[in-house]
C-alpha cells in the first residue's frame, strides 16, 4: 500500500471516530458532518458526490450511516478506506451503548439526562437543515430537479412510499429527462 | 450457540431493512420470538437509541447482544447488522467508482440527487414534529424551539461544527429544562 493511502486511511478512521460520537437524529447528521469535514474543509469530495453516497446508502439494505461511510471510504481510499470509515463510525456508539447497558436502570429515568437530550434533539433539525442548504445548490440544477425533489418529498411524507422505490423512480426520471433532452439537442 | 444465533438474527434484520425506524418491527419480532427481550424492553431501547449517538440498528444490536450474552454477544449482533454494508454496499461502491464516467449512470444520478434532497426535507418535517412537541399552544415546546433557533444561528452564521453545536444544545437543554 502506498504511503499516502495509509495516511489517508488513518485520517478517515480518526475523523469517523469523531463523527461517530455525534451522529444523532436517525443518521442524517452524518451527512452534515461529512459535508463540513470533507467537502468544505478538505475538498476530498464534491456536494454532488455526497448526495450520491447518501442516496445509494439509503437504497442498499442495512444501516444507512454504515452504507454512506463505506461508499465515502471506498471513494477516498479503496477497501482499506471503506473499512476504516465503517469501523470509525461504529466503534463510538458501540462502546457508549455497552456502557449504557450496565447503567441502564439508573440512567433511564434520570431527569438531567432527559433534559440534556431534549436539547440535543432540538439541535438535530438545524444540523440537518444547514447541510441541506448547501446540498441544494448542487442537487437542484434546473426546473426538472425541483419537480423530482417535490415529488420525492410528497411520496415519502404523504404516500409513505418505501425510500428505495423513490430513489429508483428518481433514477428513472433522471434517465428519461436527460435522454429526451439529448434527442432534442440532436434533432 | 447463542453468539451465532445473535449474529444470524441481526444479519437478517440488516438485510431486510433499510435503516432507522424501519428496523423496529423486525427487531421486535426477532427479540420476542427468541425470548431475548420483552415488548417493554424493545420500547426502552428505541428511547435509549434516541439518546445515544449512532444508528438505531447498531444501538439495538449492541443492547440486545449485551443483555443476552454480554460483550461477546454485543459484538456478534453488531457484526451481523453491519454485514450488509460490508458486502452489498461495498459492491455498490466498486460499481459506482467503475462506472462513474458512464453517461447512463450520470443521467440516473441527475434524477437521484434531487430525490435525496426531497427525502431530507421529509425527514426534517418528521423530526420537527417530534422534537419540538410540547405544551405551548398545546403542541410546541418553546425551550426546544429556542434551542433549535440558537443552534441554527451558530451553525449557519457562527460556522460552528456539529459536535460543538450538540454540546451547546445539551447545555441549553439542562439550563432551560426546569423552566
Amino acid at each position: 500500500m502506498k504511503k499516502e493511502k495509509i495516511s489517508r486511511t488513518l485520517e478517515i478512521f480518526l475523523t469517523f471516530l469523531k463523527i461517530g460520537c455525534f451522529t444523532f437524529g436517525g443518521g442524517w447528521g452524518i451527512v452534515a458532518q461529512i459535508q463540513k469535514e470533507y467537502v468544505e474543509k478538505r475538498h476530498w469530495i464534491t456536494d454532488e458526490e455526497l448526495l450520491d453516497f447518501t442516496s445509494v446508502g439509503r437504497s442498499t439494505p442495512g444501516l444507512m450511516i454504515g452504507n454512506a461511510s463505506v461508499l465515502f471510504g471506498y471513494h477516498a481510499a479503496g477497501f482499506p478506506g471503506a473499512l476504516a470509515a465503517l469501523l470509525g463510525i461504529v466503534i463510538p456508539p458501540f462502546v457508549i451503548m455497552l456502557g449504557v447497558v450496565f447503567v441502564y436502570d439508573q440512567v433511564k429515568d434520570n431527569l438531567y439526562v432527559a433534559r440534556a437530550m431534549t436539547g440535543v434533539r432540538a439541535a438535530v433539525v438545524p444540523i440537518i437543515f444547514s447541510a441541506l442548504t448547501k446540498l441544494m445548490k448542487s442537487g437542484l440544477k434546473d426546473a426538472a430537479c425541483y419537480l423530482i425533489a417535490a415529488a420525492a418529498f410528497a411520496l415519502c411524507l404523504f404516500v409513505k412510499m418505501n425510500n428505495v422505490l423513490i430513489v429508483l423512480l428518481g433514477a428513472a426520471a433522471g434517465l428519461l429527462f436527460q435522454e429526451v433532452r439529448n434527442r432534442r439537442d440532436l434533432s | 450457540m447463542i453468539y451465532l444465533e445473535l449474529f444470524l438474527s441481526f444479519l437478517m434484520i440488516g438485510f431486510t431493512s433499510f435503516g432507522g425506524m424501519s428496523m423496529i418491527p423486525l427487531i421486535n419480532d426477532q427479540m420476542l420470538s427468541h425470548g431475548w427481550m420483552t415488548t417493554q424492553e424493545v420500547a426502552d431501547i428505541v428511547a435509549i437509541a434516541e439518546m445515544t449517538p449512532g444508528p438505531l440498528g447498531l444501538n439495538c444490536a449492541t443492547f440486545a447482544g449485551a443483555r443476552t450474552a454480554g460483550t461477546l454477544g454485543a459484538i456478534s449482533a453488531s457484526l451481523g447488522v453491519v454485514t450488509p454494508s460490508l458486502t452489498l454496499t461495498m459492491l455498490a461502491a466498486v460499481f459506482l467508482e467503475k462506472f462513474k464516467e458512464n453517461r447512463l449512470l450520470e443521467e440516473a444520478m441527475y434524477g437521484v440527487r434531487p430525490v435525496c434532497i426531497g427525502l431530507i426535507f421529509a425527514v426534517i418535517i418528521q423530526q420537527s414534529m417530534s422534537n419540538y412537541a410540547g405544551t405551548l399552544f398545546g403542541f410546541i415546546s418553546w425551550q426546544a424551539v429556542l434551542i433549535g433557533a440558537v443552534s441554527l444561528l451558530v451553525l449557519m452564521k457562527g460556522k460552528w461544527s456539529v459536535p460543538q453545536t450538540i454540546l451547546l444544545a445539551a447545555g441549553l437543554g439542562l439550563a432551560l429544562g426546569g423552566l
